[in-house]
């Protein structure tokens, strides 16, 4: 017995923005899409409440579960919270119809966030201190971004999504690994005055790298991953490393042209979609790689069991 | 042109091509910056020379090229040790 993603949960949230939005600022369609495989993605309006939509996705796992006592966890992931204190996690668990015993908090590890919060969440179950655990990524990238920086504005977007993690018989225990490199913060970050820096070709040279490696690490693990679901960052990341992974013979999902870059919530988001899809089986194993600022990246192979 | 000149040249032009469809071995004398490539381009161009070659390239060196004939000579030298 070991644990595992038993629901997942993928609201639509706010409002869809095309790339004409961006011929303000000199970017065309063909441009975008060369440059980020991105030809739409969805925006929250800029007072809505990060607590409110964390909660459209966790409220149907709570709903569906046989026993919502017995989620004894929620981490709420997040890179663009609108307030520090109080946190957001126990706002979300109110809002979700969580009980009061549960231990509600938020993470912060940017883009690598989900696949983090995954390995903690997984090892609360698996250390036997909660029989669920519910993990939300949740994001408003678009607050965050300078909107006439044409390197940054069209990257990113807004979503949220959420996995209900539970022990099952026929699941086989997770794996993780991680990293990070603390001396290139200046890769990406906050620029101080309302925008996003982001070296361009630097952090794409070391996310393929990075996700690379990190997926044929993942894959060495048995059980093997049926399906790799990659941090959606930009298109041309995620065809590079699909490329360079191929030999593995495992599937690698590329959902980003509707998305575009929602940072923690962008690997459940693409899940969720291929699943819907129905791109992937609803059973099988999850290789989750993300790569993100920090610099942090990582990956979790983690079994799966969709209704 | 020896083999692995020839090696590397193909690699090149087969990611090349993709932007510049009529790319020759003769025009390897041409700026990157007179082709239609982008900045990503450049680095993909890197990475999938070195995972062809199974080399590590340095990444200050190769920010200095303006030639594709720099990249070509650059991963042969590369290749040969």
């Amino acid at each position: 017995m070991a644990a595992g993603i038993v629901d997942i949960a993928v609201p639509e949230v706010g409002t869809p923005i095309d790339n004409s939005y961006f011929e303000s600022i000199g970017l065309t369609d063909e441009w975008i899409k060369r440059r980020s495989g991105i030809a739409t993605r969805r925006w929250l309006a800029a007072e809505t409440s990060l607590a409110e939509v964390a909660a459209e996705a966790c409220r149907p796992l709570v709903s569906r579960h046989s026993d919502p006592s017995g989620i004894g966890a929620l981490i709420v992931v997040s890179t663009s919270v609108q307030q520090r204190v109080p946190a957001v996690a126990q706002q979300v668990a109110a809002l979700a119809g969580l009980p009061a015993s549960v231990l509600a908090f938020d993470m912060n590890a940017a883009c690598c966030g989900f696949v983090y919060a995954l390995a903690a969440g997984l090892s609360f179950c698996d250390a036997g201190q909660a029989r669920s655990v519910v993990v939300c990524s949740v994001e408003a990238m678009s607050t965050m971004v300078d909107k006439t920086d044409r390197q940054t504005a069209c990257i990113f977007a807004d979503g949220a999504a959420a996995v209900l993690l539970t022990s099952r018989d026929e699941f086989a225990p997770f794996r993780h690994l991680a990293g990070s490199d603390g001396t290139q913060t200046a890769l990406m970050c906050e620029t101080g005055n309302g925008g996003i820096h982001l070296d361009g070709a630097a952090v794409y040279d070391r996310a393929v790298q990075r996700m690379t490696e990190t997926a044929e690490r993942l894959c060495a693990f048995e059980p093997r991953p049926s399906v790799l679901v990659g941090h959606q960052a930009n298109g041309r990341i995620l065809e590079q490393v699909r490329a360079f992974t191929a030999e593995l013979g495992v599937p690698f999902i590329n959902l980003i042209e509707n998305l575009g870059n929602t940072s923690s919530a962008s690997i459940p988001l693409a899940f969720g979609g291929a699943l819907q899809d129905a791109t992937v089986a609803s059973q099988g194993r999850l290789g989750a790689v993300a790569y993100g600022a920090g610099e942090a990246w990582g990956g979790v192979s983690v079994s799966y069991g969709i209704g | 042109m020896s083999d692995i000149e020839r090696r590397v040249s193909d690699i090149m032009l087969a990611k090349l091509r993709v932007r510049e469809p009529a790319l020759e071995h003769t025009d390897f004398d041409k700026s990157i910056y007179d082709l239609e490539l982008d900045s990503l381009d450049v680095v993909e161009l890197t990475q999938i020379l070195e995972r062809e070659l199974k080399v590590q390239a340095d990444r200050r060196q190769i920010g200095s090229f303006m030639l594709l004939e720099e990249f070509r000579s650059y991963f042969v030298l590369l290749a040969s040790r």
